[in-house]
């Protein structure tokens, strides 16, 4: 199921999502942006949900990323299970699909801080090298949240 | 809402996110001293290395680290462990993969990885590093144990 991967994929990969998510909390906060801004959390959640289901390899970002980046880097200095990038994945789908329904329902403040508390995971991976979904696996192995 | 007021809030959103990942660098992989730490049972812990059962502790310090599958920095850590081995005979590492031995993860209460413990030449825990260990921790642990 899980791959070697080169860890700066998942890095590339979250400086779009950040970018985007971004883009989406500037956008929900105008009643005139605001249907924009829920289509554009759709689409970040399906994102997150080919990520969650296929892995970040097989993600286009992952697929960008070989095609246009990784040709340009050295070599990395080891490569990373895709596990735990995977399981980051599934976090956001749970944050960005979170604020997704709650658009649904009329709750549009659900859209801003799903999208903004996305936006802070997403950036510290890209930007710090951070991937809270890695850091909190084990976490919620031991507290038994997750098998 | 004013485009003042929007640009406003993405500027506070993304200081905010530089703010949080630059405290948590500050704070990731610097150790803690433990007063009375435990004393590691070698069996109990089932560690190998390259296939072998590890039975003694390295004459000056030992690096306890504890990885799982889904880590980000475990391999990073573990390399620059297994760089300072070579350069120093009295120096020990040892690496366990928790994701499976949950009853390790809550003896030793860890909620991310890699998390390393320090051990002296007894094997009694004298210090804990979460996180990535920054090479002046290391330098520092080292340090504290000349002979």
């Amino acid at each position: 199921m899980s791959t070697q991967i080169d860890p700066r994929g998942p890095r590339f990969g979250a400086a779009i999502t950040a970018t985007a998510l971004a883009v989406d909390v500037f956008l929900s906060l105008d009643a005139s942006t605001i249907a924009v801004s829920h289509a554009l959390l759709g689409v970040i959640s399906l994102s997150f949900l080919w990520g969650a289901l296929r892995g970040p390899a097989n993600h286009p970002y992952g697929y960008l990323f070989r095609k246009l980046v990784r040709p340009r880097l050295a070599a990395p200095k080891e490569l990373e299970d895709s596990a735990g990038p995977q399981f980051a994945q599934l976090v956001g789908l749970l944050v960005a699909g979170t604020g997704f329904v709650l658009g649904i329902f009329g709750i549009t403040a659900g859209i801003t801080f799903a999208a903004a508390a996305a936006f802070v995971a997403a950036f510290l991976n890209a930007a710090f090298n951070y991937c809270l979904g890695c850091q909190i696996h084990v976490g919620l192995k031991r507290l038994k949240v997750i098998r | 809402m004013p485009l003042e007021t929007r640009l406003a809030i993405i500027v506070v959103l993304v200081a905010l996110s530089v703010a949080l990942g630059l405290l948590w660098k500050a704070r990731t992989g610097r150790s803690k001293a433990i007063e009375k730490g435990q004393l590691i049972d070698l069996a109990k812990l089932g560690a190998t290395r390259e296939g072998e059962a590890v039975r003694a502790f390295g004459k000056r310090i030992t690096f306890l680290q504890f990885s799982s599958e889904t880590c980000s920095t475990c391999k990073q850590t573990a390399r620059v462990f297994q760089e300072l081995e070579q350069t120093a005979d009295d120096v020990l590492h040892i690496e366990v993969d928790i994701t499976n031995r949950l009853d390790l993860a809550k003896k030793f209460q860890i909620l991310q990885t890699p998390t390393t413990l320090v051990l002296d030449h007894t094997g009694r825990v004298t210090s804990r590093i979460g996180g990535a260990p920054k090479q002046s921790t290391i330098d520092q642990e080292l340090g504290s144990f000349v002979i």
